[in-house]
């Protein structure tokens, strides 16, 4: 047996979806052209399925902080900070966001996957025990492999089964809870504030939030669904990515406990790998200000969220969760979404395809996420393309009224 | 099989049964990814309904284990041997 075979069946299903049109995994973007535009197959497409919730990724103070660093300190630091030493933006990010996220000390890795990587990993032990809400990313699952504890699988958003969970474990074992603010697939939120107290009901137990999509877009000051909650004391540590609303890439954890600091030489993932560049610091550094400086920002994404949101509803389509900047329209099968997800972008506009097992409850997504960049145009554009997916698959309600009106006569 | 075996198998048969597209019959001895059509996150939201029956947690840890039905069955048994004696000894 040679070792693709595992994949057979992977492969075949994979062919499976590339018959129904293009290959939705490997979306070629010719050339970007806004936060919001791109060209693909030759044409200017509208872009409503890149996470740049706050359309910072071309902000003049965000470019120019970008440029700067990489005219000032190169284009790479090519060693990791444990082996080849901290630049100084590394230490400016990590005070940064300490002081943003209102906590004592913060850690940045040189991705997001690698944050929860590295926070996880380095945290839990063999005697430990991880708890994962069902549908956390793969980063997390990963994590938890790397880490060697066992790990417990608790239902999605419930912290009732958390707590059940919980109680049967051992008092005097280290518990550290994983769940996600805002869930990137169905686009629904954590109730923080309920697992912040099933978590303090229990000893030994930690809370780690990972605000991978809800850092800059949840909150009255963009700290995320924790200060959202109310909780942001509440919880142990706070993950997030600068790649989705600071626009940059690399990720952070953030936390109070006094001896988070030792991470540093004992957390695998951050040790053993490049640092991140200066130019995506210093993005992630003006992307924070600009959070502080914009709040106008998080107004007009929300107003965008509702308006998709409100408009995709009303074409007759089902949605995965209330408003918010991740807006997931369900689809009856992976091969309806296949086709769907083909007839967004034969109308220019590019959504996500999101299919199982990357899915929750088997589901078949056409996933969206909102922008502040959007023009109210835009919106109304990517509402118009879904009106027509609608109507394609006979759920648009002018269809089901013509239905009732036929069947009354 | 003892009398809880066969509860547990009658419930995780019906839990797979969705899955079971080619129509098979299955045993303990069935291969629960090859022989039905079913993915690494079904199986695991397939346990957690397992899970809630006999209140157990069955770690992720040890799903690499499970490939047939029987090897499930024998998963649930230890575990609530195991949580059995912890709370004997709690106790």
């Amino acid at each position: 047996m040679g070792i693709f075979d595992k994949f057979a069946n992977l492969t075949d299903r994979y062919a499976e979806l590339r018959k129904l049109g293009r290959d939705p995994f490997a979306v070629k973007i010719e050339k970007i052209l806004s936060a919001t535009q791109a060209v693909i197959e030759g044409r200017d497409v509208l872009l409503a399925g890149t996470n740049n919730y706050l359309g910072l990724t071309f902000n003049d103070q965000c470019v120019e902080a970008a440029s700067e660093a990489v005219l000032q300190q190169g284009t790479g630091t090519t060693g990791s900070r444990v082996a080849n030493g901290t630049y100084a933006t590394h230490s400016q990010l990590e005070q940064r966001l300490a002081e943003f996220l209102d906590s004592r000390s913060a850690i940045v890795f040189s991705t997001g996957y690698q944050a929860n990587l590295g926070t996880i990993a380095g945290l839990a032990g063999p005697d430990d025990y991880v708890l994962i809400d069902a549908d956390c990313h793969a980063s997390i699952y990963d994590a938890c492999r790397l880490c060697g504890a066992t790990i417990i699988r608790f239902r999605h958003n419930s912290p009732t089964d958390l707590n059940k969970r919980l109680s049967r474990l051992d008092p005097a074992a280290n518990k550290l809870i994983a769940v996600e603010g805002l869930y990137s697939m169905l686009g629904d939120i954590a109730p923080l504030a309920d697992f912040v107290k099933v978590k303090d009901a229990h000893e030994n137990a930690y809370l780690i939030v990972d605000e991978a999509h809800s850092l800059g877009v949840f909150g009255d000051t963009g700290k995320g669904v924790a200060e959202d909650a109310g909780v942001l004391k509440g919880v142990d540590f706070i993950v997030g990515t600068f790649s989705k609303s600071l626009g940059s890439i690399g990720g952070f954890c953030v936390s109070d406990h006094p001896e988070f600091d030792m991470m540093r030489v004992f957390s695998r993932p951050y040790m053993f790998t490049a640092s991140l560049a200066p130019s995506n610091a210093a993005t992630a550094l003006a992307a924070l200000q600009e959070i502080d400086a914009n709040p106008e920002l998080r107004t007009t994404l929300w107003r965008n969220a509702h308006n998709l949101h409100d408009g995709i509803a009303a074409a007759g389509l089902s949605l995965g969760a209330a408003p918010s900047p991740v807006v997931a329209v369900k689809m009856p099968s992976i091969e309806v979404a296949a086709y769907a997800w083909n007839l967004m972008l034969d109308q220019g506009v590019y959504v996500n395809l999101a299919v199982p097992p990357g899915t929750p409850n088997s589901l078949s997504l056409l996933r969206v996420s909102v922008s502040a960049a959007h023009s109210d145009e835009q919106i109304e554009t990517i509402v118009k393309a879904f009106e027509v997916v609608a109507h394609e698959l006979g759920v648009h309600p002018d269809q089901q009224r013509g239905l009732k009106v036929s069947a009354g006569d | 099989m003892n009398t809880v075996d066969e509860l547990a198998l009658h419930k995780i048969t019906a839990l797979l049964q969705p899955f079971n597209t080619r129509n098979i019959k299955i045993s303990p001895e069935t291969n629960i990814t090859a022989d039905l059509d079913i993915d690494s996150v079904a199986v695991m939201d397939m346990i957690m309904e397992v899970e809630e029956d006999y209140e157990i947690s069955f770690p992720v840890n040890n799903l690499l284990e499970i490939k047939k039905v029987g090897d499930l069955l024998d998963a649930i048994g230890a575990l609530r041997q195991s949580d059995a004696l912890l709370q004997a000894n709690a106790g």
